[in-house]
């Protein structure tokens, strides 16, 4: 079942609280020590990978989120 | 974060970043409404900002920075095998090394033989504030950006 909201919510065009706070979710982010989750993610060349694929490159991985804002 | 990048890239560890969504969207950078302009928007990351690790760009509807609980700038550091060892719900350099220098410690302290067993911990980390460059940046955006966030924090 899909939000159709989810896209404008999670994109919000305001930096107010009731915009910005409901994603502010530190506390319920996956446990450190178990497998985490896999996504999809893209290169800036358009070519899709995976966060799985990244993380098996490299004893360690450091990353980053983050935007241009 | 370049910088710690490049020196730890010579110790096998990997660092990327992830781009989310715009978190102070302004008149120059506004909220993402395709994935055209999300790619936009981190290519400039790397040609305006000077990102030179790794971007990788997450789906529109942020699927991955949702599933790890979507705070603006956050950082994480996994294992090879893909298990978090590290999650820091801002991004500090200082905090960061100190972590990945303890992790490349364990793997140095295995290979001698000392028998290892992991524990959790928690620790408050310190960062520097440097509200100059905050502020410029959210200019950088667009005047709409820092009315908003004037407004939300004072």
């Amino acid at each position: 079942m899909t939000d159709p909201d989810l896209l404008t919510r999670y994109n919000y065009d305001e930096f107010v609280p009731a915009k910005f706070g409901p994603w502010l979710n530190f506390a319920a982010s996956p446990p450190l020590g178990g497998l985490a989750p896999d996504f999809p993610l893209w290169h800036l060349d358009g070519s899709e990978t995976s966060l799985a694929a990244i993380w098996s490159h490299h004893t360690y991985t450091i990353v980053e989120f983050g935007s241009f804002t | 974060m370049n910088a710690l990048a490049e020196r730890f890239s010579e110790r096998g560890v990997g660092s990327i970043f992830l781009y989310t969504h715009e978190a102070h969207p302004g008149e120059n950078y506004p909220h993402l409404t395709s994935r055209e302009q999300k790619f936009r928007h981190a290519r400039a990351l790397r040609d305006t900002l000077g990102v030179m690790r790794p971007i990788l760009v997450d789906a529109l509807d942020g699927a991955c920075h949702r599933a790890y609980s979507s705070m603006p700038n956050m950082s994480w550091i996994f294992t090879q095998s893909g298990v978090p060892v590290y999650k820091s719900d801002w991004t500090d350099p200082h905090s960061l090394e100190n972590a990945v220098e303890y992790f490349l410690g364990v793997i140095e302290r295995r290979r001698s033989g000392e028998r290892l067993a992991p524990f959790r911990v928690e620790r408050l980390d310190f960062r520097h504030q440097d509200q100059a460059a905050f502020y410029k940046g959210l200019e950088r955006n667009g005047p709409k950006a820092v009315r908003e966030f004037r407004a939300a924090f004072g």
